[in-house]
Parts: structure tokens; C-alpha cells; sequence
């Protein structure tokens, strides 16, 4: 069976690929379709994207610095600004349609 | 009344991290009566009428929320006569998984000088594995919509409810949130109240304590994600607790708000 693509995001109030990780979510789609049951994490698996780089994890999206208008709304808050998508293959846990 | 009002450092640690904590804030047999009122929970009263006349009299949770404690801590944050907004009993039953379910629940929401509280009582003993309510404390002040908050499963300072009956958080309904798995066999309620203010949030807690140190740590404190953005935070914290506490001069540490007020050219 075919490797399948996990994908890592690490959120980050940086750009760079050595910014500290503030937020992080998976999609490992090697391990299903969903996730049913969130398990509470403390920190992150890695401390920035280089660290994960180092694991095996490549890099298919980076953030760009932002272009700030001037005024009031540059002091915008919203989501968390930058973030770093990973990817790794990895081989397929449980085949099954299930969450 | 007075002496339940919430302190010029309990105020500050609501406007920087956006909830606070009480323990034993309904006393255990009163939660019981409340928790068999939830099994029969109705749907919304009358939105946008006055709490008081609204809220039902003669019940274990219209006797909750009119404990001296519960009015002291409504009254600090939104006077002492708001609005009714909505209710809900809350509930994850005994088994049932939660995946990422992080959202905010007051969108498009962009009022100045003004916040709605919403009070979680949590009716029975709450530990971990039941799965409380959680809360990312300081995101109160960043405007996203709704449930596209999923897309952050974890986050630096991530707290959630692991309580005893009783406990009820208080917290600006724009705070980051959402529900966790009950890996236990039993029902888990989390009863909320949503209020709204009648006057300006101003001057409404004790601010006898004006003056305590602690008041800046509090509106200072990093929860952990803020990171680079900590002093944009930091601003939006200061231009609240200008507001509520009636200084409008107020300010802390590098004093960033004087970056876009000291201008002799606009004099």
C-alpha cells in the first residue's frame, strides 16, 4: 500500500522557519479521515519548521511578511498571522472510512 | 452588595486574560437541584429583556444566579441591571469524543468600550477526564468567525475546566473556547448565561485597589501565544482598562498606546 501524505501546520507570530511555535494542528490522513477525539498536547512537536525539517518533514507552504496599511488598522487583531505548512508520506495506520 | 465586588486586580486579570475563577460559588446542594433543572433545560427566554424581571424566580437556577456572590460578580462587569441574552445547558454526555472544536462565539462583534460576560457553571465535580470546557485566556480582543478556529486544534495556554460542583468562570464571551471528550460513563453539564450591559462599563468593581501592582502584571501577563503580538495585546488590554477604570491616561510599561497619542504636529 501506497504511502499517504500527513500534514503538519505550525502557527507562528513570525515569518521565518525559525519562529517559535505557538499553535500547531494535524492532518494525518495516514491515520483516518477526522479526528474523533482530540488528545491534549502541551507543546509542540517540534519548536519551530527547521526542527521538523530535521524529522523529515518537508516544507510546501511558508509565509510572507504582511503589508500593513496605515492607521488604525494596522493595529488589526484577528487570527494568528503566519503560519508554516509540513508534509511527510507516511505509511497508511488503518484503511478503513473511519473517524 | 460592595463586598462582592470584584477588586481592581480581579478586574485587571479579566481585562488581560479575559475570564476569571471562582470556586464554590453555588454551594453543593444547590448545584444538585440545578443539575436536575438542566435535564429539562428550555430553550431561549425573551433575548435582549431585563435580566431580573426575566430569569425565572422560584428555581434552583434562578436562585443560583441571584446568590449575593453571583450579583456581586454581574454587577462588576456589566452593572447591576442587565440585559438577559440567552442560556444554555451545555452538555457532553458520558462517552461521547470531541475533535478540535476551538471557536468563538460572538462574531462580527465590534463594539468599542464594551464587552457581554458569560457565566459557566459547572453543577458537578468536573476533573479532567470528563472533559470541562476550554479556554485560550487573553484571546478575547481578535476577531474571527466562528468555527474556522478549528484550524487550530493546539495553543500555547490552553486552559480548561477541572473543577469541584460549584465552580462557576466568568468570561468575556469573545474568549477562544470550546468542548472537550467525556471519557468518563457520566453526563457532563456546563450550564452558561450570557448578559449584557445596560450603561458604560465604567467604574462598576471595587477600585479601591487601584494602585496595586498587580494590577500591571495582570493586564501584562503572557498566556504563551502572543509571542511577537504580545504588545499589540497589550494596547487593546490598556485602551479597556482605560475605559473601565476610568483613566483615560492610563498606561504601562513602554507606554506603546503614547506611540499613536504624543504627536505635537496634531496638538
Amino acid at each position: 500500500m501506497a504511502d499517504v501524505q500527513d500534514v503538519l501546520v505550525l502557527f507562528q507570530t513570525t515569518p521565518g522557519l525559525d519562529a517559535q511555535v505557538v499553535a500547531w494542528s494535524r492532518y494525518e490522513a495516514s491515520k483516518g479521515p477526522g479526528i474523533k477525539d482530540l488528545v491534549e498536547e502541551d507543546e509542540p512537536p517540534y519548536r519551530n519548521a527547521m526542527a521538523a525539517m530535521r524529522d523529515g518533514w518537508q516544507v510546501i507552504q511558508m509565509s510572507e511578511m504582511k503589508h500593513r496599511p496605515p492607521g488604525d488598522a494596522a493595529y488589526e487583531d484577528g487570527p494568528l498571522p503566519y503560519q508554516t505548512v509540513l508534509s511527510r508520506f507516511n505509511p497508511m495506520v488503518n484503511d478503513q472510512e473511519t473517524e | 452588595m460592595s463586598e462582592h465586588l470584584l477588586s481592581a486586580q480581579q478586574m485587571a486579570q479579566f481585562v488581560g486574560s479575559g475570564y476569571l475563577k471562582f470556586e464554590d460559588m453555588v454551594p453543593r446542594d444547590l448545584c444538585a437541584a440545578c443539575l436536575e433543572e438542566m435535564h429539562h433545560n428550555m430553550g431561549y427566554l425573551a433575548v435582549g429583556t431585563p435580566f431580573e424581571s426575566t430569569w425565572p424566580k422560584g428555581t434552583a437556577l434562578g436562585d443560583a444566579f441571584r446568590l449575593p456572590q453571583v450579583k456581586g460578580l454581574i454587577h462588576s462587569l456589566v452593572g447591576p441591571d442587565p440585559l438577559y441574552d440567552h442560556h444554555a445547558a451545555h452538555l457532553v454526555k458520558g462517552g461521547v469524543m470531541k475533535g478540535p472544536d476551538m471557536h468563538q462565539d460572538s462574531v462580527i462583534d465590534f463594539r468599542e468600550n464594551y464587552f457581554d460576560i458569560q457565566l459557566s457553571l459547572f453543577p458537578a465535580d468536573t476533573p479532567d477526564e470528563m472533559g470541562g470546557t476550554f479556554l485560550i485566556p487573553g484571546t478575547q480582543f481578535r476577531n474571527v468567525r466562528t468555527s474556522e478556529l478549528t484550524m487550530y486544534q493546539h495553543m500555547r495556554g490552553k486552559i480548561w475546566a477541572t473543577c469541584t460542583a460549584g465552580t462557576m468562570y466568568v468570561w468575556n464571551t469573545r474568549v477562544w473556547h470550546g468542548a472537550r471528550s467525556n471519557h468518563t460513563d457520566t453526563d457532563r453539564y456546563m450550564y452558561k448565561m450570557r448578559l449584557n450591559p445596560t450603561q458604560p462599563q465604567v467604574g462598576l468593581f471595587d477600585m479601591s485597589d487601584l494602585d496595586n501592582p498587580e494590577v500591571g502584571a495582570a493586564l501584562s501577563q503572557n498566556h504563551g501565544w502572543e509571542g511577537n503580538e504580545h504588545r499589540y495585546e497589550l494596547m487593546r488590554r490598556v485602551q479597556l482598562w482605560r475605559f473601565v477604570s476610568d483613566q483615560p491616561t492610563y498606561d504601562i510599561g513602554e507606554r506603546f498606546l503614547r506611540r499613536r497619542e504624543y504627536n505635537p504636529a496634531a496638538a
